[in-house]
């Protein structure tokens, strides 16, 4: 059985021989503390990224099958983005960076982290209609027809692990232009019309580069957005505003995958996802990932209780066992063998590996999960 | 409606002018400051804490509410300070070295405001050393240190150390939050007090100030 047929399988129901070993990436950090304890080559250290040729080596050393963000889509940003713009270097070393969404972040030197978002551009109407209406529209060039032409033979049937077509994200790509406090202020008491304009601007561009792609006949096996819009006590906005802005777009685009026959579709949102998925669920999005157990108490559990074999898993996985001992791990495992036996669930580490993680552990989860029989 | 339950109302939906505007009236027909910020401002603010809390409201709305505040406050400044209105005292604040993140902290910072509390905001990835010398400078009673990273937790840790270090653990009470952050986390680096949300950290941060 390959790795896409045990994956789809296993969301789907359906019996598989064994488990993949499914994993979400890894911190740049850690790989270059594996690299320096000469674990892995420093060249996998540099140049891994999700699903590329190093991430597939990388795979191979510790065991893992798969990451399952290996998707392919169009350019869905704003194009051209904003040229990335040093605009104050700051006596502490610190500089303050227009970045590529046009959000100005203080970066200190030396510090691995969210930079600290100093200001946007992306304040009023005159703003969006000058700055960025233009480059939310769709034009042909965010495709790469060269590529998908060819994408069924030279991606799709080369390889046995499921791939997915990226979908795009309505709200976390807004959020990054406008940052969490420029968000509130033009919801709640700014124009909120303009932010249902930006919403639906950025929605219709996205949905018609998704409806290229798919219109040229590209397999895939699952379509897959991305978030990020809750934190460790929920949503970063309400729960109704969420759905009046959004449902309607994460239907349509998901009516679509239908129409090509794509049924499993993931949605990646950190933190505690449960007042969104509601508005998730009923527009067809069925895969909770990652289900950040660990770091901040996200559930499948709870979810499949309330919606039934409508919601399907993939992470769930509590990584910080991998920076323990062989006993936390095999803790984590006995939890997870009971969500596995409810199906519908493939457990991956609930984000990306950290530093500190131990590699001969990783490499013992790997094993230990790929001897799980479904 | 008076004019108190009035602000309190429009504080709670954000609207930052209009807050402005009727704290200006209130103090123009004779209103105490101190009714005006215990029963309009801080009491609005009370009451999307609460929301906050419940689920009821979420971030955006404690961030308009707080610009709203912040909106009233100022021109209740220059009438605060006539009427000798001190703040109930300070706490320092701040995210942990290493650690950029400044929306957490900045709810808190807002919430613990709302309570009357004077904040000294050093800011984000903060040496335990600045922080510190912030205790000493200010007299703070308090030290909020916010992370929201696995890889940046301890240094939560550190700090605790760095004013015992300097001899001066016992000034301060020390509140610890973020994502990763539990109490059996707070229980084992030492720290005094742990709270899921940042409304419940301005409840505990009072608490330190009036018991």
């Amino acid at each position: 059985m390959t790795n896409r047929e045990r994956a789809m399988n296993i969301l789907h129901f359906r019996q598989a021989d064994r488990l993949p070993a499914v994993h979400f990436g890894y911190w740049k950090e850690l790989l270059f503390e594996w690299a320096q304890q000469g674990k892995i080559p420093a060249e996998i250290a540099e140049k891994q990224g999700d699903g590329n040729e190093y991430d597939r080596k990388l795979d191979g050393i510790l065991g893992f099958d798969f990451n399952w963000c290996r998707t392919y889509g169009a350019d869905m940003g704003l194009r051209p983005p904003f040229e990335t713009k040093v605009l104050e270097e700051l006596p502490d070393g610190s500089r303050r960076v227009r970045n590529s969404f046009g959000i100005v972040e203080k970066i200190h030197p030396g510090v691995v982290s969210i930079p600290a978002e100093d200001d946007y551009l992306l304040k009023d109407r005159k703003a969006f209609e000058q700055l960025y209406r233009e480059k939310m529209q769709y034009t042909e060039e965010r495709i790469n027809k060269a590529f998908f032409e060819k994408f069924n033979e030279s991606v799709y049937e080369k390889t046995d692990i499921p791939i997915g077509i990226n979908l795009g994200s309505l709200m976390g790509d807004i959020r990054n232009m406008v940052s969490v406090v420029g968000m509130s202020y033009l919801i709640y008491d700014e124009d909120e019309e303009l932010f249902a304009d930006i919403v639906n601007t950025y929605a219709e561009m996205q949905y018609r580069c998704v409806d290229r792609i798919l219109s040229m006949g590209v397999k895939f096996d699952f379509g897959h957005y991305w978030e990020d819009i809750c934190f460790n006590n929920g949503p970063l906005l309400s729960p109704e505003l969420f759905r009046e802005l959004c449902f309607r777009h994460y239907e349509r685009r998901n009516g679509l995958c239908h129409k090509h026959g794509i049924d499993i579709i993931s949605l990646d949102c950190d933190g505690v996802t449960d007042k969104l998925l509601p508005t998730w669920v009923e527009s067809g999005v069925n895969v909770m990932f990652p289900i950040e157990i660990g770091t901040w108490g996200d559930q499948f559990e709870p979810a499949r209780k309330k919606f039934g074999q409508k919601v399907l898993g993939v992470g769930g996985m509590d990584k910080t066992a991998l920076r323990k001992d062989k006993k936390a791990v095999d803790a984590e495992i006995e939890r997870i063998r009971r969500l596995v036996s409810l199906g519908g669930f493939i457990p991956c580490p609930d984000h990306r590996l950290m530093p500190g993680t131990k590699f001969e552990l990783v490499q013992y989860y790997a094993e230990q999960i790929k001897n799980i029989r479904i | 409606m008076s004019i108190t339950e009035e602000i309190s109302e429009k504080l709670q939906k954000g609207r930052a002018k209009e807050v402005a505007a009727l704290v200006e009236q209130a103090m123009q027909e004779g209103t105490a400051a101190s009714v005006i910020l215990n029963e309009g401002l801080i009491a609005g603010m009370n009451a999307v804490g609460e929301k906050f809390k419940k689920n009821e409201v979420f971030v955006p709305e404690v961030l308009v509410a707080a610009r709203a505040m912040n909106a009233g406050l100022k021109i209740l400044k220059p009438a605060m300070q006539n009427e000798g209105i001190k703040p109930l005292g300070k706490a320092v604040i701040c995210t942990v070295k290493g650690d950029m993140h400044d929306i957490g902290k900045n709810l808190v910072k807002m919430m613990i405001e709302g309570q009357g509390i004077e904040c000294v905001d050093l800011g984000v990835d903060v040496d335990p050393q600045r922080i510190v010398e912030a205790v000493k400078e200010s007299g703070a009673k308090v030290v909020c240190l916010s992370a929201l990273l696995t890889t940046t937790m301890m240094e939560q840790k550190n700090v605790i150390e760095a004013l015992k270090a300097a001899g001066i653990r016992d000034q301060v009470k020390v509140m610890v939050g973020g994502a990763p952050v539990t109490q059996q986390f707070a229980d084992e680096i030492g720290a005094d007090c742990y709270t899921l949300d940042a409304a419940s950290a301005a409840e505990a941060a009072k608490a330190y100030f009036t018991e």
